[in-house]
């Protein structure tokens, strides 16, 4: 590990302008993925400023809008509190199922709500780093593309990365239209959670679309109309592997009747994947398995495989289906 | 021989309270004073040959101490017994992550940080790392026992026969993983060389370290009382020993040298990739008319080593035409070497799948074609078994696992959402003893008789202190907290290792002929007679003596080499595969062993149950994925190298099959280190068939290959 400065500070401005003013500068919180990264020589900053102090770590309720209040996450709370906060669990069960699918509850307790959306690819070339990667240094090349690429894409990647995000909890706030509340050096923004994780194109190195320095401050959980959920995810084994394909499923519904659907899949690209397709297909339809199987199909039918992840479209599809059906259930 | 008060107890583990307190010292945790840090770093090539090194940054850091490459490193014997190359001794690379360096500095983190700025430039050779495209050139290996072995004609029989089974399965490369990454602190005095290190065989790494560093054994002590376990890994020893003591020479101070867990993969050996044909003939009654075992594998580009898959085959069922061969090609990989039940865990997949295909095809009961072909002696030389229990094992198994149940159509038994099936796998593993001596040492106060009890043996973690310190106090009539159990260091009189599942034989039989030796002597000594044999410790305190003391050099019984020694067992599963999404879960299994005398069935019961785990592991997760463009392994931690969690493991039950078998040896121990995963990826995958109607004959059973 290279030597790096560490500094720490219970103000956000000031670990915001810390980092804005130092290119090679990083927050650290929980540190269960930065310091692997750093141990292993992928992320080699030279100054980590500590934002654990920070008291923006509470979950507490959003006001409403339009009728439904919402709930907003501290960005260093941890996601073993977020999973299991009541406001969370009776509201947005979908996301406490997520959190609680990852890692395992050592890393979750250290785990904070922020560090997780910016959780960097599994992938196992841009660990490797003796290898090129186009994510860890630029223009080196996609060792995966040709590579071992099981765990990969199967939509929006393109020839320079084919790495896929590998967060449960994004998935949930990807389907739940959640906000990533941010602070920077020109000051406050919110990102809607679709446009906070970016595909690669030709600067893979970009996971999301935050500015150098910029500091997640809390994430917002808006109020809706969705009356069942299920987050389902399928992997290697039982506990403690990142997903081969992973579903929220959010159904709004009255009787048989699908009034709006919300689905996001994880496993499958480079930013949690929301289903328009299926969403717009299940919109106005009845709640029935061959519904559920076409909207399915009908979203894999825009994916492109890599040489060893075909099975994803056919696991996807049946995922979409288990998922829709357990929200049913739910 | 004394009333066996501890033996055959199932007893806590002695070191048990050590080990959850921290108190227990494993290698890298003895408090060395001065000791410096060393860091490995590896080849990012898999052939080819180092043309540059750049040492000019790593140099310049602080607390650098040294940093050694081919270019300082001192002559080695590269043929000491060392395994797997990686001993700095030129620049020529024979694959991905071999050593190529080692810093040495004050501090890890300088040491770690140094390692990082090394800079190498390479001339690539042609890797062979392509499994599929150089699978064509496998030979005969050169090993003996790996010659065809050839009864009858089984091409003739496959032709002739009613039913027959021609099918090929895969079992990947996977590695040991011990929870203790391989470790150990060098310390020199003088000429002196001691060496804290997890041994399986301590006797083997002292030997092994001497004759590769060209200094006389009696020169090099190991000292390894605890050990994180091994699988195989620390069985042979690997250049990282060495390297610790050369860098201890090279900077004339104690050097500490621990792997990092992603270093395990391509340092201290693998499970290789065997491609295993298997062609069964039978009539339509069952009655099988040929076997044959055809297993293609690799071995490292300058070493072989062959895993026996065969080694069930041969001996496992009746039949009158039987062919085990074995081939294999050198690839640019880490040397494979012994991995928990080396060749039986990984052949008995091959063999007990195609004895549960040819059971569907033939419409007759798993369990009934097994015990219809049961061999009267051991075919693959005619001896008789000593005893043999696979008929035992799997009828009182069928009964404990309430197998009647079992839907004999597969695909359409269901539980909610899931797929439900039951399978069976038989297995056996060879029980032998070896050479061992022990030294006992007696003393008393008043009326307490103490005993100290001495030998080079190695515990894994799996019991050893405790079933010694049972032996021994049966033996002399001595409580067992006043038995005292010494091992884990070479200058103890010399053990065989745990390796091949010999250790409880033969250091229980070691320590019992020790205890017996001294007994008889202290008898003889006090020129009495006695109608009622006294013990050891009634001698001591009748003939009031201070201290005695005895050493054995045990030997295996000759007539064991007249029969053929086997443990033997049989595993059930029931597996549930969700319908939809392929997901497995492995509801329970039940592991029936008949392995002799069974010293402590509370630790031979977590024995068999480590077993079942890892045979759950090879059939549903592990796999070590090779580049074929590079060479590197991609899954490169235990992030992606997939162990079972505990979410993965549903009831695990034993039984032991109460046997009294002394051929084997005086104490009728077979040995239950190994048995216990042999078998276990068939009954898994048996279940997985009987549950989907799917055959899945590469491992690991992943999800998607069943969707
Ligand atoms: C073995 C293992 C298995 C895992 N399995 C899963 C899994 O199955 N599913 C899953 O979803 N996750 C999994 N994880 C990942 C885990 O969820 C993440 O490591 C964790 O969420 C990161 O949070 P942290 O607080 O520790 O982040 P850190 O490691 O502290 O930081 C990560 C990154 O986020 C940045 N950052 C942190 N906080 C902020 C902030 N407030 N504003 C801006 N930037 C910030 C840091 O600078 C850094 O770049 C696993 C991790 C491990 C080690």
């Amino acid at each position: 590990m290279r030597p790096f400065k560490y500094s720490k500070t219970s103000e956000a401005s000031k670990a915001v302008s810390i980092v804005s003013g130092s290119p090679k500068a990083q927050f650290l919180a929980g540190g269960t993925n930065i310091l692997d990264l750093m141990k292993e020589d992928v992320e080699r900053p030279d100054q980590l400023v500590d934002i654990t102090r920070l008291q923006i770590n509470q979950v507490t309720t959003l006001a409403s809008v339009g009728g439904k209040a919402g709930v907003k996450l501290g960005a260093l709370g941890k996601n073993t509190e977020a999973a299991n906060h009541p406001l969370v669990r009776q509201q947005f069960p979908v996301l406490s199922q997520a959190i609680l699918a990852g890692a395992s509850a050592q890393i979750r307790n250290m785990a904070t709500n922020g560090g997780n959306l910016n959780q960097r690819t599994r992938c196992p070339y841009f660990y490797e780093v003796s290898m090129p990667c186009n994510k860890r240094e630029p223009g080196s090349g996609c060792s995966a593309l040709k590579g071992i690429n099981r765990m990969h894409a199967i939509f929006g990647w393109s020839e320079n990365c084919v790495a896929v995000h590998p967060s449960d909890m994004c998935v949930a706030l990807a389907a739940l239209d959640a906000k990533v509340e941010v602070q920077g050096a020109k000051g406050k923004r919110s990102i809607d959670f679709k446009d906070y994780h970016r595909l690669p194109g030709d600067q893979p190195e970009k996971d999301n679309t935050l500015e150098h320095g910029e500091l997640i401050t809390a994430i917002d959980l808006p109020g809706n109309s969705f009356n069942k959920s299920y987050y389902l995810k399928i992997r290697d084994r039982a506990s403690y592997a990142f997903a081969l394909v992973s579903v929220a499923a959010l159904l709004e519904t009255n009787g048989s009747t699908i009034r709006r659907a919300s689905i996001a899949l994880g496993g499958v690209a480079h930013k949690p994947w929301r289903a328009y397709e299926a969403e717009k297909f299940l919109a106005g339809k009845s709640a029935t398995a061959e519904n559920f199987r076409q909207a399915a199909e009908l979203e894999m039918k825009q994916a492109k495989t890599l040489a060893h992840n075909e099975f994803k479209i056919e696991l996807g599809v049946r995922a979409i289906v288990q998922a829709l059906n357990q929200a049913l259930e739910s | 021989m004394n009333e066996p008060k501890n033996i055959g107890q199932g007893l806590d583990r002695i070191d048990g309270l050590l080990k959850v307190t921290g108190a227990a010292n494993y290698a890298t945790d003895y408090k060395i004073k001065n000791v410096a840090y060393g860091v490995i770093f590896k080849s990012t090539i898999a052939a080819g040959e180092i043309a540059t090194i750049d040492l000019s940054e790593a140099e310049k850091l602080p607390g650098i101490l040294t940093i050694i490459t081919h270019k300082n490193a001192p002559t080695l014997n590269v043929k000491g017994g060392i395994r797997g190359g990686a001993l700095l001794q030129g620049p020529k690379i024979e694959f991905f992550g071999q050593h190529i360096g080692v810093v040495v500095a004050e501090t890890f983190e300088q040491a770690r940080y140094a390692a990082q700025l090394v800079k190498v430039t390479y001339r690539n050779g042609e890797g062979r790392v392509d499994f599929e495209k150089l699978a064509k050139e496998a030979e005969l290996p050169k090993e003996k026992d790996k010659a065809d072995k050839r009864r009858g004609d089984v091409d003739a029989a496959m032709s002739s026969s009613e039913v027959t089974i021609d099918a090929v399965y895969e079992t990947p490369i996977e590695h040991h993983q011990p929870m203790e990454p391989h470790s150990t602190i060098a310390v020199w005095e003088g000429d002196k060389l001691t060496l804290y290190n997890g041994s399986q065989i301590v006797n083997g790494a002292q030997s092994a370290a001497a004759a590769t560093l060209n200094i006389p054994p009696a020169n090099v002590r190991i000292i390894t009382p605890y050990i994180g376990g091994g699988f195989g890994s620390k069985g042979g020893q690997w250049a990282n020993l060495v390297l610790t003591a050369v860098a201890a020479k090279m900077i004339n101070r104690p050097v500490k040298l621990a792997l990092a867990r992603q270093q395990m993969f391509n340092s201290v050996g693998l499970r290789q990739k065997n491609v295993q044909r298997m062609r069964l003939a039978a009539t339509k009654d069952g009655q099988l008319t040929a076997l044959a075992h055809e297993t293609v594998t690799h071995t490292a580009s300058d070493a072989e080593f062959v895993e026996p898959c065969g080694d069930c085959s041969k001996l496992m069922y009746a039949t009158p035409n039987s062919l085990i061969t074995y081939r294999v090609f050198p690839m640019n990989v880490m040397l494979p070497t012994y991995t928990r039940g080396p060749g039986k865990s990984t052949g008995s997949f091959a063999l007990e799948s195609a004895m549960d295909e040819l059971a569907h095809k033939l419409n007759m009961d798993p369990i009934e074609l097994r015990i219809k072909n049961e061999p009267a002696k051991d075919p693959s030389n005619d001896k008789p078994w000593s005893s043999r229990t696979t008929v035992q094992c799997l009828q009182d198994g069928a009964k404990a696992f309430g197998w009647s149940k079992r839907n004999m159509k597969p695909g359409v038994t269901m539980e909610g959402d899931y797929l439900v099936g039951y399978g069976v796998a038989a297995g056996t593993y060879p029980a032998r003893q070896r050479d061992t001596s022990a030294l006992v040492k007696l003393s008393r106060k008043n009326n307490e008789v103490e005993a100290i009890v001495e030998l080079a043996a190695s515990d894994l973690g799996t019991g050893t202190f405790t079933i010694l310190a049972q032996t021994a106090a049966d033996a002399l009539g001595i409580p067992m907290d006043k038995v005292a159990i010494v091992i884990g260091d070479s200058q103890l009189p010399p053990a065989a290792g745990s390796v091949g599942s010999v250790g409880a034989a033969s250091f229980a039989n070691a320590v019992n002929d020790g205890c017996i030796k001294i007994t008889d002597e202290l008898i003889a000594k006090s020129g009495k007679q006695f109608f009622k044999r006294p013990t050891a410790r009634e001698m001591m305190l009748t003939e009031k003596l201070a201290s005695f003391e005895s050493r054995v050099d045990a030997k295996p019984p000759a007539e064991a080499e007249n029969y053929s020694v086997h443990s033997f067992n049989a595993n059930f599963a029931e597996v549930w595969v969700h319908k939809t999404t392929g997901t497995i879960k492995v509801q329970r299994m039940l592991a029936v062993t008949g392995a002799g005398k069974i010293l402590n069935p509370k630790t031979a019961r977590s024995q068999i149950i480590g077993g079942n785990v890892w045979g759950l592991g090879m059939a549903l997760m592990e796999e070590s994925v090779l580049d074929p463009r590079y060479g590197n392994f991609v899954t490169r931690s235990l992030a992606d190298y997939h162990v079972p969690s505990n979410l993965d493991i549903g009831t695990i039950d034993t039984i032991f099959i109460d046997e009294d078998d002394k051929v084997p040896n005086k104490l009728g121990i077979k040995g239950i280190g190994e048995v216990g995963i042999v078998g276990v990826a068939a009954a898994i995958a048996n279940a997985i068939f009987n549950a989907t109607g799917k055959r899945v004959r590469d491992l690991p059973i992943t999800p998607d290959k069943l969707i």
